[in-house]
């Protein structure tokens, strides 16, 4: 009786440290949110962010929200219930992705922000971005001075309610409203989009035939651009600038067919955010809320660098 | 007489409620509850940004002791690149270069186009840009003004704005009114340098101040 009494003692302590040692064996997941996979530079922030992740000892997974806040949360929801540890997201919208940032919060899951910023200072744990704004001032001088400080120019916006599209956009405006020679004849949105941009400014093109630049929120529509300008025979008049360092647009710059870019570091936010949150398990509490990451103006005088 | 006694009382009774509600409404309509995260995001959002950059550019650009002579800084880049970024750079997070507020003096060789060509004394040749003041190279050069201090990085980008206004539009016009090519001149201003930079020629210094010597 003692005999059966201590095997079953012994088999409860070795099935119960057993259990408890699998599950410290179990990897920490983490998600990778993406705003969408249908744009090579965030497939590669988001591959990036992933293979950081699994370098660090992690599970990873990239979930695409499809530029739309709503599929976004049902992400949220999905990975939440599925048990995942931490968060690597860029967000669809910078006011409506704070919800989906607050509901993880809730649940006890760190939200390290790549690339895109939101409108609050207390939901996610750290927001490693670009640094936009100083990009676009190098762009906006750089425009200025191609232009010899007047003409007609057109500006593309990325989605309207992305704060990068604002930084952007502002940047370049502190220094291009100061020279009153340079009239801006449109300004519309083409969601970062290639084929919406190129369709953007075929029809601006109809009413205003005769601009002599276009600045594009980012290298996919500046490529759409390039595209429009190619269609209407203007490619060599009108001068074009994007942003983020594609290589097809670094590659235009080399022949000389796009003006500049602004070279952002899509690799070393996403190591970041990987790292932070290694840290975070590690017993890392206190992050930097923002932390902006350079961008490089690239033009014709050090392509050579690219 | 009991009776007049009885209706003095529930008079005064009727008058202590009628000043009890009289004071409550007053009360309810006098003090307004609201979150402070809420009037902090209203007291940024009424934030003067001309006054703050004034005090930066005059009581904190101007009066700064971390101006470094443009000399001392590139002897000690070069002796030693990370203990130099660290000691007199200003990163704001991520990248390869750093911003630094330095101080020099030398002749204006050439005016063209807002540039001014400086034979400085001891660096060779360097260029003021007094043209294209924009961008945050004054703000963090200055190392005064902190991330955290704001809740977004429009308001803190905000910051650089004035400031530059406040140095392109009004210190520099009249500084470069008194200063011709031949003229000794000192000069001060913000630099940026990168960690992958050998050669310290063609620097272009962003002006704080341009002082006929």
């Amino acid at each position: 009786m003692k005999i059966k009494q201590l095997s079953l003692l012994i088999l409860t302590v070795i099935f119960v440290f057993g259990c408890s040692s699998k599950e410290k064996s179990e990897k920490p997941k983490i998600a990778v949110v993406v705003s969408t996979l249908n744009n090579p530079w965030f497939v590669m922030l988001a591959e990036s962010a992933a293979e950081n992740a699994k370098k660090l000892g992690y599970e990873a997974k990239i979930f695409d929200s499809q530029n739309n806040p709503a599929i976004e949360s049902d992400n949220f929801e999905n990975l939440i219930s599925s048990g995942y540890d931490a968060i690597l997201l860029n967000p669809t919208d910078s006011d409506g992705s704070i919800s989906n940032i607050l509901k993880a919060k809730t649940a006890g899951i760190p939200v390290f922000c790549m690339d895109r910023e939101v409108n609050a200072d207390d939901a996610a744990t750290s927001q490693i971005l670009s640094d936009n704004y100083s990009g676009c001032v190098a762009i906006g001088i750089e425009f200025v001075k191609e232009l010899k400080e007047k003409g007609k120019y057109v500006e593309i916006l990325g989605l309207v309610g992305d704060n990068n599209t604002w930084a952007r956009s502002g940047g370049f405006h502190s220094v291009v409203d100061k020279f009153p020679n340079l009239k801006m004849v449109a300004q519309q949105s083409g969601d970062f989009d290639r084929n919406k941009a190129m369709e953007v400014l075929e029809t601006i093109l109809q009413a205003n035939p005769d601009i002599d630049g276009v600045f594009c929120g980012n290298d996919a529509m500046a490529m759409g651009a390039f595209q429009a300008l190619q269609a209407a025979g203007k490619e060599t008049k009108v001068k074009i600038f994007g942003f983020d360092g594609a290589s097809d647009v670094v590659e235009k710059i080399r022949e000389k067919k796009i003006v500049a870019t602004g070279m952002q570091f899509p690799k070393v936010m996403a190591q970041t955010a990987a790292q932070y949150a290694d840290e975070y398990f590690k017993g890392r509490k206190v992050f930097p809320q923002r932390v902006p990451v350079e961008v490089e103006l690239v033009n014709a005088a050090n392509i050579k660098d690219y | 007489m009991q009776q007049t006694l009885k209706t003095i009382n529930m008079k005064k009774k009727y008058l202590y409620i009628l000043a009890f509600v009289i004071i409550a409404i007053l009360g309810y309509n006098s003090v307004y509850f609201k979150k402070l995260s809420d009037v902090k995001n209203a007291n940024k959002e009424n934030f003067d940004f001309k006054a703050y950059a004034d005090s930066i550019y005059y009581k904190g650009i101007l009066k700064s002791k971390k101006t470094i002579a443009l000399t001392n800084l590139i002897s000690s880049v070069k002796t030693n690149q990370d203990a130099a970024f660290k000691k007199y750079g200003n990163r704001l997070g991520i990248g390869n270069s750093a911003y630094f507020m330095i101080k020099s003096t030398g002749k204006i060789i050439d005016i063209k186009d807002g540039i001014y060509t400086i034979a400085d004394e001891k660096n060779g040749v360097v260029y003021i840009d007094t043209k294209y003041i924009f961008g945050n190279a004054l703000r963090d050069a200055s190392g005064l003004v902190k991330l955290t201090d704001f809740k977004t990085n429009a308001q803190f980008n905000k910051v650089s704005e004035s400031l530059n206004d406040i140095v392109r539009n009004e210190v520099v016009p009249k500084e470069i009114k008194k200063v011709k090519i031949g003229d000794s001149i000192s000069f001060s201003g913000a630099i940026k340098l990168s960690k992958k930079q050998i050669l310290f020629t063609d620097l272009l210094i962003i002006p704080s101040q341009i002082k006929l010597q």
